[in-house]
């Protein structure tokens, strides 16, 4: 095959007419198709490669005379796009005219845009359609525990037998039963401060108010009436959940005193001192005519101003 | 070139079959996904049969009632079977249309003439209709017979001692390829009835004067709508629709299987058991063999007490035994 | 007629700019251009869409496969219950789940489809060698996927089924022991071999079809799509369009059809478990999944009774064909790429999987006779 390079001069049978400045290569054979002469300034022209009679260093011999040259269609660069916008794998094995510009015409049924942006529009339409009826059941799938409803149930701590004194904090341990997903059912341990409260507390601590417990749906759990005189407080520090205890101040006398940051609460549960957000989480206590103490699990998110109950 | 070879009626039936059903299978089995998920149907074992009949082609789009009437390949339940087999009738008519003008224009280099795709729709339907039941009838047929053959061949006493699982090969070979062999004859026959429908509404187009590439481009182009804005916004619109109806009826757990279309514990396909029946067989001909042996042992027993009492002089008569009740031969499999 | 929107006298908008901005200094646009312009000779066709459906269907299983190992734990003790967990409890798990099993499923038919195209286009030849080969490696490791992925829910099915196929495994002469030991990580079935069946169905096997997917296009974009093989140069190039938007729009009709069966087959049969592993299989009679099962039959022939038979019927000749299949390009250097002009080729073909489905259905047919 002939290899016509770029700038070489081209000269007609009479005379010369420019210099190659762009080579047109057929996509599917690999073959050179066209040369693209400058014709001097009057509007370059696209010249078949039957029409080379030779091809020699530098120069490019037509057989044909400049007038038919000049006669040819003038050439439109419109219809071409150059090799590096185009996938033709091993063309420079064959083309040796670099360098410059190689270009390859379009092929015919890509020549119309409203096609190509159609197919184009279509393809995104149809693989957002595959993406979107799965979108939702994927985020189910995936939000499944982490909203877990809570569990109510009354759970027996111990007796108030315990309870000595009153206005005095005493831990009470007790075991929770848990079942995650597929795990066996397993027991966890936790503790609660409950304190049998004369008046004066008890006040501070209901506010003339009874508390009362609602599900996540606003559903009343149960009441904490403001005259039963035990009071029950989750063993976790809303503070960021540390465990508790009760302790002698040196100045604020006994107090709930939480080592991890040192919050400070007083018997009702009342911030005195310390970087707790909130007063102490009193948890549903009710006590039996045997004096048996029973408390529902709840714990809250650590470090809010509000209570909000996560278990 | 290859003009000549694609006017076959073979090569034109099959063409155009071919290319209607995938054309259309697509939405076809979206909307067969939906009905799914929202329990408005339940398939059987048999979906594959339930796919050739329903999303398959036009062809087999009324012959499914008929086969369902006068022989009863029972697919499934649930209205949304019914509602299925309505929408598809629009959307093979789409599909013939878009397939039999291209097939028109790049193989015969005919003008499509209007209403091409209602008519061949309408022509290919009832040709289905009437040759789809032929077909299944033919075919069930001979596949039970030649199931039959190839059990007794197996059963005869040159072949019994063959292990069972070259037996299973070799008997499957031998009625399967039977079976393939007539079903492939009976379609090829469907196929080129379809592709003689198809030429003689050939027979009134005019042949179009273009070159082989603006042929070409034109029926690549007929392929872009319009107005593609309206189109595809249309589409994703209902798109979106589908997917909303689907996440609200998509069962949250695994659905169970409906009463209809229980999976049976055995095998959903004709149960032949010849190895059963076999040990049936030679279990009810032992007892049969075992019954006439203490018949005749009775028999010589009472002879020989005959004897004993005619020499004793005193003639007993003997009790018509319970051997002279005819033995019932049991019902066979 | 070129795709790029002139800027306009207004100035663009934010994405244009934000696309320009990354343009000149990456050359985005030449490299979107050089990766989708590609013409493909005789037009797109739907033929050649089972590679791009192959990895639609490889992302999907691995997203599902990813969604399933958020609730999934590979120990003896709880891989059996969290499947369980994932099919009853968990919101649509049983919808993931399945869709993971079938598409394990379609994998493998479209891997057939994929295969029979090529064979029958003749498209593993020179060039294409180098192709093939890759080709034929990934099919292996599609294999590898399903027997590996089959333990996973360790209910009897999978339990028994993986234990029959690495007893097979171990009939090979010499290295047999060897590498039955080394997948079940002792002498026999139990936490070590699911430990190990996991890390390999879930790292080394999506590792390894990664890389050898990506050198698999990047060796078919270097030798160019092989085009129809019949058709006058003229029709060819009449034909002849881009990759981008035509093949594309082609494919992914193709993918959202694979798409919407793998979700119909979900719902007609749903994955269902077995009862827990136990090392007694009672009454249940152990088989592997159904695109091995035509092997399992092969197996029951008599000729390959004996354990040198088993060698024989389920790695030896299996391997051999596989040897042939590599060789293949190598040995059929005839240009011919007309599958009607190669009739060694089109019966062989038809032959081979006249086979394989003989051999299926006489297994499923088998099933009544074990009792």
């Amino acid at each position: 095959m002939m290899q016509p390079k770029l700038k070489s001069k081209v000269r007609a049978t009479d005379r010369e007419i420019g210099e190659v400045t762009r080579v047109i290569v057929d996509p599917l054979s690999h073959e050179i198709s066209h040369i693209v002469v400058s014709m001097n300034g009057s509007g370059e022209r696209q010249v078949a490669m039957t029409f080379v009679q030779s091809v020699a260093d530098g120069l490019v011999e037509l057989r044909a005379a400049a007038r038919d040259i000049l006669e040819l269609p003038p050439f439109k660069r419109d219809e071409y796009v150059t090799t590096h916008e185009v996938e033709i794998a091993h063309l420079e094995e064959k083309v040796h005219v670099t360098p410059g510009e190689v270009l390859v015409p379009f092929p015919e049924l890509e020549k119309s845009v409203k096609r190509r942006t159609f197919f184009m529009n279509f393809t995104h339409v149809i693989g957002f359609l595959i993406g979107l009826p799965i979108a939702f059941p994927v985020l189910r799938y995936l939000m499944k525990p982490m909203y877990s409803p809570f569990d109510n149930g009354w759970l027996k701590v111990g007796n108030i037998s315990k309870i000595k004194q009153d206005d005095i904090g005493f831990q009470f341990k007790y075991k929770r039963k848990v079942k995650e997903a597929y795990m066996p059912e397993s027991e966890i341990e936790k503790n609660v401060w409950i304190l049998k409260a004369t008046p004066a507390v008890l006040d501070k601590v209901y506010q003339g108010k009874d508390l009362e417990f609602k599900d996540a749906y606003g559903k009343a759990v149960w009441t904490n009436k403001k005259d039963v005189p035990f009071v029950a407080f989750s063993g976790k520090c809303p503070h960021l959940g540390c465990g508790y205890k009760w302790r002698q101040h040196k100045v604020l006398g006994q107090v709930f005193l939480c080592p991890c940051h040192l919050s400070i609460y007083d018997a009702s549960g009342k911030v005195l001192d310390g970087p707790a957000p909130r007063p102490l989480d009193s948890l549903p206590i009710r006590v039996s005519a045997t004096g048996e103490v029973e408390i529902i699990d709840m714990e809250f998110k650590a470090g809010t101003k509000t209570q909000i109950r996560i278990i | 070139m290859t003009e000549r070879e694609s006017t076959s009626p073979l090569k034109l039936g099959l063409n155009v079959l071919w290319s209607a059903c995938w054309t259309g299978f697509p939405i076809k089995l979206a909307i067969a996904l939906l009905f799914l998920a929202l329990g408005m149907m339940h398939f059987e074992a048999r979906i594959g049969l339930a796919f050739l009949m329903y999303l398959a082609s036009p062809v087999t789009v009324f012959a499914m009632p008929i086969l369902s009437m006068a022989f009863e390949p029972h697919l499934g339940e649930g209205f949304g079977i019914a509602l299925l087999f309505l929408l598809c009738i629009p959307i093979d008519i789409w599909a013939m249309g878009v397939v039999s003008r291209t097939v028109f224009l790049e193989k015969l280099r005919l003008e499509p003439p209007d209403g091409l795709a209602l008519s061949l729709w309408i022509k290919t339907a009832l040709a289905g209709a009437v040759y789809m039941p032929i077909l299944w009838f033919v075919v069930g047929f001979v596949t039970e017979n030649s199931i039959a053959m190839s059990h007794a061949l197996f059963e005869t006493d040159l072949l019994k001692a063959v292990p069972v699982a070259e037996k299973i090969g070799i008997e499957l070979t031998l009625w399967g390829s039977v079976s393939l062999g007539v079903l492939l004859v009976m379609l090829l026959i469907g196929v080129t009835l379809v592709g003689r429908v198809i030429k003689s509404a050939a027979q009134s187009a005019q042949p179009t004067g273009q070159s082989y590439q603006d042929i070409i481009t034109r029926w690549d182009l007929m392929r872009v709508p319009a107005d593609q804005g309206l189109m595809l916004t249309a589409v994703t619109l209902v798109g979106v629709v589908l997917s909303l109806l689907f996440w609200a009826g998509l069962p949250v757990s695994t659905p169970h299987p409906h009463e209809c279309c229980k999976k049976p514990e055995v095998k959903a396909q004709p149960p032949y058991k010849p190895v059963d029946a076999l040990n049936k067989n030679e279990k009810a001909i032992t007892v049969l063999a075992a019954q006439v042996e203490s018949l005749e042992k009775m028999k010589t027993e009472e002879e020989a007490a005959k004897e004993k009492e005619k020499d004793k002089g005193k003639a007993v008569k003997a009790k018509p035994a319970d051997a002279k009740a005819p033995v019932k031969a049991p019902a066979t499999p | 007629m070129m795709e790029q929107t002139p800027p306009s006298a207004t100035g663009l908008t934010a994405l244009e700019k934000v696309i320009a901005f990354v343009d000149e200094r990456v050359g985005l646009k030449t490299i979107q251009a050089k990766m989708l312009n590609e013409p493909v000779p005789g037009g797109s066709r739907w033929a050649y869409v089972f590679g791009s459906i192959l990895l639609f269907i490889f992302i999907m299983q691995a997203v599902t496969g990813i969604l399933l190992m958020f609730y999934y734990v590979p120990t003896a003790d709880h891989a059996f219950a969290s499947t369980q967990y994932i099919i009853h409890e968990v919101d649509y798990g049983w919808f993931l789940l399945s869709y993971h099993f079938w598409g394990s499923t379609a994998m493998v038919v479209c891997v057939f489809a994929h295969m029979s195209q090529v064979f029958l286009w003749g498209a593993y030849k020179s060039p294409r060698e180098l192709i093939w080969l890759v080709g034929l490696a990934l099919f292996g490791l599609v294999m590898g996927f399903g027997f590996t992925g089959y333990l996973l829910p360790w209910d009897q099915r999978a339990y028994w089924a993986t234990t029959v196929g690495v007893e097979i495994m171990d009939k090979t002469p010499v290295i047999g022991d060897f590498m039955a030991r080394f997948l079940k990580g002792g002498a026999t079935p139990g936490q070590m071999t699911l430990s190990r069946f996991f890390v390999i169905h879930v790292m080394i096997l999506p590792a390894g079809l990664m890389g050898l997917a990506g050198l698999h296009i990047f060796l078919f974009r270097a030798a160019g799509p092989a085009g129809p093989f019949r058709g006058t140069p003229e029709e060819i190039k009449a034909k002849t369009d881009y990759f981008f938007p035509r093949q594309i729009w082609k494919d992914i009709v193709g993918m959202v059809t694979v798409f919407l069966t793998i979700c119909a087959l979900a719902f007609w049969e749903p994955v269902v478990l077995l009862e827990e592993a136990t090392p007694d299989p009672g009454d249940y009679h152990p088989e592997p999944e159904w695109y091995f099962l035509f092997l399992f039959q092969l197996l029951r022939l008599k000729m390959f009774g004996g354990e040198f038979g088993q060698f024989v019927g389920a790695m030896a000749l299996p391997g051999a064909f596989m040897a042939l299949l590599a060789a293949l390009p190598f040995i059929d250097r005839d240009p011919e790429r007309n599958i009607f002009k190669r009739p060694i080729a089109l019966i062989g073909w038809i032959m081979v999987m006249a086979m394989i489905l003989l051999f299926t259905i006489a297994a499923i047919i088998n099933r009544e006779f074990l009792d």
